[in-house]
């Protein structure tokens, strides 16, 4: 079942590519991502909500000498950002216009790197998660250097540097991590892994060695530089790709083996990490502050957004972990409309500078309806209760504040701070009057508009009723939990129902 | 295409800011360019006022005769069927002066909305009403109280309504209206200013009233002969506001009240005032460059000194008005828009459909027209005022000339102040143009 997910995507590329022209290869698209989407949704159906291991797990022998098997699963971890990923890139298609530039190409790029992310996700072998890692690396990177802007093929240099710089850290970490798990040959099955107790000096050289592989790709500051050169310079759908799920492949490596398989060098680190990710909070909010161009301050706050998950993941009691996953998918789901709207804006006002931007509000000659979208994405990245970044925030908040008050107390600041550029950005752009010489853009059809409403009705949905973002990953949660308070010889925390007030 | 007007080479070129427009106001054109397309938009506006415009009187002279100072004027906007008769003094065959075609009584068009509005259902009245589904008088009152409250503009109509001769007048009109209300004359005694206050507005309905009265005949004109092939470029249309305005420029203006079948007489005829000094200048200024800031989505700070401290500097009028978020915001001038919308020359509407969002933002384009519109209208005022009190543009006299100059420069200076950001705000630099829709 979880191997369709991958193959589907795989071969929707390869019939895009024959067809002979971008409409035909945009029905295509839509036609797997929607079978995708289906699956994605049965799979959903069918997980044990309560059980919090592996499930739908297939393994298939593949290179016994190196220890690389086909082996996939999925959990409360992985289950939600597949479902983010298959959404995502359904809207993505959805809005694409099949008559631009090289369709085709970009579509079937489009469908390769959905299932290199799937294939990531679902990887419970940690070299086959490598390689999905790195495979989904060069339809991106072509994403970037072909379709983006002016300055595309510096930031997609630049995007390519870091990230391989990335893969190589994550390869060296895990070929290192399968040699000293030896018995006697080294094994890369990701449940093996979790069982190995490694010496501390060793987890902390792999962990510190895994966490600047994962960090550059998160991104973590300072390992951030990448990031808004290559997001300001893709083209929207590119960008809500990124933003909405790449970054997410970063934060999903720390969560998934960063914080497991070295328990001891984890907890000896993680008031380091919690600070560092209450800094890089505080850092993207204060750039954010700076900007004059709204994708880039969307860029920069996607930085301090995912230094949440970092603080979250430091925390590492179950009610923290659950806040790092909800954390993912709602700023993923945030960021991608974020981008989204930025991207209407861009194309029908034809600029992005705030200075320039005014009165986009105005109902008959302004964007009324990508303003109040605006407005709302803005509220939830604020974390304003009623929508899903509030969830994520307070749970997040909860489960990191009793043991690392302060950068807690910083990330509460940084989510003060958000609201501060939001206003900014809002009151520059939505509100104050049209420019009579400038303001004649083209309507936004309803079309164009509905990728945008159905991240919205998902945004307001999971903010309303949070259980059912939240309760996938509970369970996972605490069995993670229990692995590293084992693996590290800690007390036990145990998710109780009543620790999440707004469930 | 631009028509080019042949210009007398005596002066040398102005060196003002606008000196273009200067040249053209000197050459017996208008502020706006001279463009086809200016001409059947200003055309076609003229048109789509007149129409709401017939009510517009006709509901002003009913409120100033009629309802008075009704303390519920409730039904104000219901015209009786006798306003809807009344006949204009200057169309029709019992016309005083007949210079317009067109007929006296309330225009067709007009009755047909009336009848079944914009809904095209004959639903009870005070539905249509609620539902703003007729013509809005809301926008006529706000250019009555525009003129009410810039008070000082020249004429001898405002020291008169300050007169005790006038209070006079006003005390036997209130003492008869209320002659059977005794909590209203008592209210009179102890606040009689306040009643003077109410008689002043009444008079000044009136006199916007008799303004209108002769404005809609001469748009429908205008529309007719457009429509006919007559108008060569927008000079011409504009010659012709102009020898309108001297034609009826001594049109009585007056104040009378049917009080129970009786006239009373506020302002009387006899008083000698006319039309050109107490009603068109007047409204011209007001309402076409003062007016006041509207509360809409433009916000002034009075106390960040946006809102000028000398009422001469208020320049919120149509022709400084920025029409995008006017246009989008329930005020006043929006629902002129909205009158005019319903009666639209389908030549306007297939060509604004051309242009911007075409039927979803027809509203503000017919609101940039009607601004060049009314650009033109001014236009007309200071050629008249030029005719009035200068020399004619064809004067051999370079001196004559010379002044006819410094006369055009000092109109046109008041869209250059940079106080309060009027240069900013007028839109004449806009309607030279025809990329601002």
């Amino acid at each position: 079942m979880l191997s369709l997910l991958i193959l589907i995507p795989i071969l929707g590329a390869t019939i895009t590519m024959l067809v002979s022209n971008g409409t035909i290869a945009k029905r295509v698209s839509l036609l797997c991502l929607s079978v995708v989407v289906i699956l994605t949704l049965y799979i959903a159906r069918e997980f044990t909500i309560t059980d919090g291991h592996f499930q739908f797990s297939e393994t298939y022998q593949w290179i016994n000498l190196i220890g690389l098997d086909y082996s996939l699963g999925i959990d409360g971890i992985s289950l939600p950002l597949i479902g983010l990923n298959m959404l995502i890139c359904w809207l993505i298609v959805f809005a694409y216009d099949a008559n631009s530039h090289r369709a085709r190409s970009f579509l079937a790029l489009l469908l390769l790197a959905n299932a290199g992310l799937t294939g990531a996700f679902a990887s419970t072998n940690v070299l086959l998660f490598t390689i999905f890692y790195e495979l989904e690396l060069i339809p991106i990177y072509l994403l970037i250097a072909i379709w983006g802007s002016v300055k595309r093929e510096y930031a997609a240099t630049k995007f390519l540097i870091f990230t391989a710089v990335s893969g190589i850290l994550i390869l060296v970490g895990f070929l290192a991590v399968g040699w000293f798990a030896a018995n006697p040959n080294p094994t890369f099955n990701y449940e093996s892994l979790l069982h190995t107790n490694f010496p501390v000096a060793v987890q902390t050289i792999l962990l510190l060695i895994l966490l600047v592989g994962f960090g550059i790709k998160t991104p973590l500051v300072p390992l951030h530089t990448w990031l808004p050169d290559t997001y300001v310079e893709s083209s929207t759908s590119t960008a809500m790709l990124l933003g909405g799920l790449l970054a997410k492949l970063g934060a999903y490596g720390l969560l998934r083996f960063c914080m497991p398989l070295f328990p001891d060098a984890w907890h000896t680190l993680a008031p380091f990490l919690a600070l560092w990710g209450g800094l890089g909070i505080l850092y993207g909010a204060f750039t954010a502050i700076a900007q004059k161009d709204i994708k880039r301050m969307v860029a920069y706050s996607s930085i301090g957004h995912m230094s949440y998950i970092l603080l979250a993941i430091a925390a590492d009691n179950p009610l923290s972990l659950v806040g790092a996953v909800s954390q993912m998918v709602s700023h993923g789901l945030i960021l991608a409309l974020l981008f989204y709207l930025v991207g209407i804006v861009e194309a029908k006002v034809g600029t992005r500078e705030i200075d320039i931007l005014n009165g986009l509000m105005n109902p008959i000659r302004g964007l009324p309806t990508t303003s109040a979208l605006l407005i709302l994405s803005g509220m939830a990245s604020a974390g304003i209760p009623g929508l899903v970044g509030f969830v994520a925030e307070f749970i997040t908040f909860q489960g990191s504040y009793t043991q690392f008050p302060v950068p807690t107390i910083m990330a509460i600041a940084g989510t003060g701070l958000t609201a501060v550029y939001f206003v900014i950005l809002l009151n520059r752009t939505c509100f104050g009057k049209l420019d009579n010489r400038t303001a004649y853009y083209p309507k936004v059809s309803g079309v164009e508009q509905i990728p945008a409403l159905v991240l919205t009705a998902l945004i307001i949905w999971l903010g309303v009723q949070p259980s059912h973002l939240i309760s996938w990953s509970e369970a996972t949660a605490q069995v993670y939990s229990q692995y590293t308070v084992a693996n590290a010889g800690l007390m036990p925390i145990r998710l109780d129902s009543s620790q999440i007030a707004i469930k | 295409m631009t028509t080019t007007l042949e210009r007398k080479t005596i002066l040398p070129p102005s060196q003002h800011e606008f000196a273009e427009v200067i040249h053209r106001l000197e050459a017996g054109g208008a502020m706006l360019p001279d463009t086809p397309e200016n001409l059947m938009q200003i055309i076609g506006l003229y048109k789509a006022y007149a129409v709401p415009m017939d009510f517009y009187w006709r509901d002003l002279l009913y409120i100033a005769e009629r309802v008075f100072l009704d303390p519920v004027p409730a039904f104000k906007y219901f015209l009786p069927q006798e306003y809807l008769e009344l006949e204009n003094h200057y169309a029709g065959d019992n016309a005083d002066l007949r210079i317009w075609r067109g007929y006296a009584t309330a225009h067709k068009e007009l009755l047909e909305f009336m009848d079944k509005g914009e809904l095209k259902a004959k639903l009870p009245k005070l539905f249509h009403h609620l539902w703003h589904d007729r013509i809005n008088m809301e926008f006529a009152e706000e250019c009555m109280r525009a003129m009410l409250w810039h008070r000082n503009m020249g004429g001898l109509l405002e020291p008169y309504m300050d007169s005790e001769e006038y209070k006079q007048n006003c005390d036997r009109a209130i003492k008869a209206y209320f002659q059977y209300n005794p909590i209203m004359l008592g209210l009179y005694k102890l606040f009689p200013e306040m009643f003077y206050e109410q008689c002043r507005q009444a008079t000044m309905t009136s006199v916007l009233g008799l303004f209108w009265e002769i404005m809609a005949p001469v748009f429908f004109e205008m529309s007719d002969i457009y429509d006919e092939g007559g108008f060569k470029g927008v000079p011409d249309a504009m010659n012709f506001l102009v020898n309108g305005i001297f034609a009826i420029a001594g049109r009585p203006i007056y104040h009378r009240v049917n009080i129970r079948g009786e006239w009373y007489d506020l302002v009387p005829k006899s008083k000698g005032f006319t039309w050109l000094y107490e009603a068109a200048f007047p409204y011209v200024e007001a309402v076409f460059y003062r007016t006041a800031p509207f509360r809409g989505t433009k916000s002034y700070n009075a106390q960040a000194k946006q809102v000028p401290a000398d009422q001469n500097d208020f320049h919120f009028g149509v022709l400084y008005a920025d029409k995008f978020p006017v246009g989008s915001a329930g005020i006043p001038p929006t629902l002129l828009h909205q009158d005019m919308f319903h009666f639209l020359p389908p030549y306007l509407v297939e060509y604004y459909q051309k242009f911007c969002r075409g039927k979803d933002d027809m509203l503000i384009q017919l609101a940039i027209s009607f601004q060049r519109s009314m650009y033109c209208v001014t236009s007309a005022v200071i050629q008249a005022g030029r005719a009035a009190f200068l020399y004619p543009l064809d004067d051999p006299n370079p001196e004559h000339l010379k002044a006819n100059r410094a006369y055009f420069e000092g109109q046109l200076n008041r869209f250059c102040r940079r106080e309060y950001g009027m240069n900013e705000a007028a839109r004449l630099r806009f309607i030279q143009t025809q990329d601002y829709r």
